[in-house]
């Protein structure tokens, strides 16, 4: 799979609404000199679905890891997609960077698609806040279950907080153990 | 001091009813300090077989990534060796390639042999130090001390090479810090000629004993679809007939040099099962496959620098001017690790850092290998993807009312009876199937 066609494919299904798409290829190797590649673009979360679907049905689809990081007043998303595995530099990583303002994170999710995706995003959940319509399941995956905060959130007002009240819990030994 | 578990959250886990009104609950774990997740295994049991499981890890999360968004990329580095005790040298490798692609960093090509050199090395550590566990979770604990006897040479080579067993840091942004000087070639040669020579005795004792093959062939299977479509990575999707191999789909370093391709069962002749047994016929031929990849680094490696930026200071101001993104991935001995790592001028920390290591997306794998396994089958198969075994500390079974607890000894007691009643049961001349599907339906 090379990446021209990956953005082929996504330009054919998406036209306009794949922004800024930029292929960052890499040469790798010595003696054997390999083109490596990576798509990098922008989607709406309205797009989200069907540029997944899109790539299934291109090619072997593995999905990494979804990256995610909070701008400002909004949340960003990046999902790191394997494509095309099974042959000899036969993979392009398609990264597709969405954001969704944090007064409604709501992103569709992937586990229809690719039910390998529901580790990652059930990581985002509690560490973004991010709320992914359709996963089977919203638990807590690696958080205690009664953590009141999203860790990587830069505005949480109770993290600080909740940090402190942890240290000193922790600090207090066995005493303090009793009243946790 | 806490919050209490709020109503809602108590609700939904009361929404995980058993599977069925006969079953009953066999929570296994948490716990186990080695590995990022630690984790904790709810079984419904329905007789002697698994009807439904639920995971849980995150005992031991240390919030890695957002103590990293806290420091400087250099001592990032050496946080990020310490994300996995076993193969600490995947984290870096992972991390130097992402960075090295956001600054912009040329390395030199020796450095990447030796890159190459050392991740391999640990591959095969890697794969002895789990081929002892698998042994001892069946009940050869003859064959583990064995197996791990002969892991040693490969650790004091590391340690030779590196100064270290574990923890090696030997890779830094832009190329390595130390090189393997030629005058160690010869002792690499030997130790490799020395796995070399094993090989043979692998293959007899896990691939041709009948009672391993009983306890193995058609546990803990993961059908090629399922591998597919729950994103396996490593030796356990390749046991399932992926050919899904960063070091060939991706390739990184040195590796574009030295072909290397992904290993099925299929390579030995044999027809893809998908279950335990195939993923230790993949690791065994990948301890090969690892030995051919540094006899050849060793012929092919071209002299010259090892890296790019010898003094700390030089390559902290450049990385402190780098912005910019980038991904690196490596495969580990247990599968694909990949680091996600943004820079920003003027900023000594990572803006955003991402890291996932293979268990990670071999968690979601493991509800179909449990589902319809035996109670004793339970260490084997969750051993079979190479996370922390130790995670099986105890067992509580809640029966009715009555509260029972099964020690970690206790179920790995039901495991070692298993293969006893199956090397008693059958001679080593007659293996069939029916011990490892029918054992248990047999004895009621």
């Amino acid at each position: 799979m090379r990446a021209e066609e990956v953005l082929a494919a996504l330009r054919g299904k998406l036209g306009e609404r794949l922004r800024n798409p930029e292929v960052r290829a890499e040469t790798v190797g010595y003696r054997r000199l390999r083109e490596r590649e990576c798509l990098w673009a922008e989607i709406g979360r309205e797009d989200l679905l069907e540029a997944v679907r899109t790539l299934k049905e291109l090619a072997p689809l593995h999905i990494s890891i979804i990256s995610g990081a909070d701008v400002g007043d909004r949340i960003e998303l990046i999902y790191h997609l394997g494509v095309g595995y099974g042959t000899e530099t036969g993979e392009v990583m398609v990264n597709l960077r969405l954001t969704v303002p944090k007064d409604d994170p709501v992103v569709p999710s992937l586990c229809d698609i690719l039910p390998g995706a529901q580790t990652t995003e059930r990581e985002k959940i509690e560490f973004l806040g991010v709320e992914f319509e359709g996963i089977p399941d919203t638990r807590k995956l690696f958080l205690p279950d009664d953590l009141p905060v999203h860790p990587w959130r830069k505005d949480e007002p109770e993290l600080a907080g909740y940090v402190r009240r942890t240290v000193a819990w922790e600090e207090k030994g066995d005493e303090g153990k009793g009243e946790a | 001091m806490r919050e209490k578990v709020k109503p809602e959250e108590m609700a939904e886990a009361n929404e995980r009813a058993p599977a069925c009104s006969t079953c009953f609950e066999v929570p296994i774990g948490p716990i186990h300090p080695a590995l990022k997740e630690g984790i904790r295994f709810t079984f419904w049991i329905e007789g002697e077989r698994i009807r439904k499981v639920d995971i849980r890890p995150g005992f031991m999360h240390r919030g890695i990534e957002f103590m990293g968004t806290k420091r400087n990329l250099i001592q990032v580095l050496y946080l990020a060796e310490r994300i996995c005790g076993i193969c600490s040298i995947s984290h870096p490798l992972a991390i130097v390639q992402a960075v090295e692609q956001a600054a912009g960093i040329e390395v030199p090509p020796r450095a990447q042999y030796i890159r190459v050199i050392i991740g391999e090395l640990e591959r095969i550590h890697s794969h002895l130090l789990w081929a002892g566990v698998a042994a001892h979770e069946l009940g050869f604990d003859t064959l583990l001390h064995y197996v791990w006897k002969v892991r040693e040479p490969v650790l004091d080579l590391l340690e030779d090479l590196t100064g270290n067993r574990i923890n090696y840091a030997i890779p830094i942004y832009g190329g390595v810090r130390r090189d393997v000087p030629p005058e160690k070639y010869p002792v690499l040669k030997n130790a490799l000629r020395y796995y070399r020579s094993l090989v043979d005795d692998f293959v007899n004792f896990f691939l041709r004993d009948p009672s391993i093959e009983a306890r193995t062939r058609g546990v803990g299977v993961l059908t090629r679809e399922e591998a597919d479509s729950l994103c396996a990575v490593g030796p356990t999707a390749r046991a399932s007939g992926l050919r899904k191999d960063v070091r060939q789909d991706w390739p990184y370093f040195a590796y574009p040099d030295l072909g290397v391709r992904a290993i099925t069962p299929e390579d030995m002749g044999l027809e893809v099962q998908g279950d335990v047994y195939d993923r230790i016929v993949v690791r065994l031929l990948e301890v090969v496959q690892s030995i051919e990849i540094i006899e050849r680094c060793l012929e092919e490696m071209p002299d010259g620098e090892i890296i790019a930026f010898p003094k700390v200071a030089a390559l902290l101001a450049h990385l402190k001017k780098a912005e910019g993104e980038g991904i690196g991935r490596h495969e580990a001995p247990r599968g694909e690790v990949i680091h996600y790592i943004r820079l920003q001028a003027d900023e000594e920390a990572p803006v955003v850092w991402k890291v996932k290591a293979p268990t990670y997306s071999n968690l979601m794998p493991w509800y179909p290998m449990f589902r319809d396994q035996e109670i004793a089958d339970i260490p084997i198969v969750a051993a079979s993807i190479d996370p922390c075994i130790c995670c099986m500390e105890r067992v509580q079974i809640v029966r009715g009312g009555r509260e029972e607890t099964l020690w970690k000894e206790q179920l790995l007691e039901l495991s070692w009876a298993k293969t006893r009643r199956i090397v008693r049961g059958l001679g080593p001349s007659h293996v069939t199937r029916r011990a490892s599907r029918g054992g248990a339906d047999e004895r009621r």
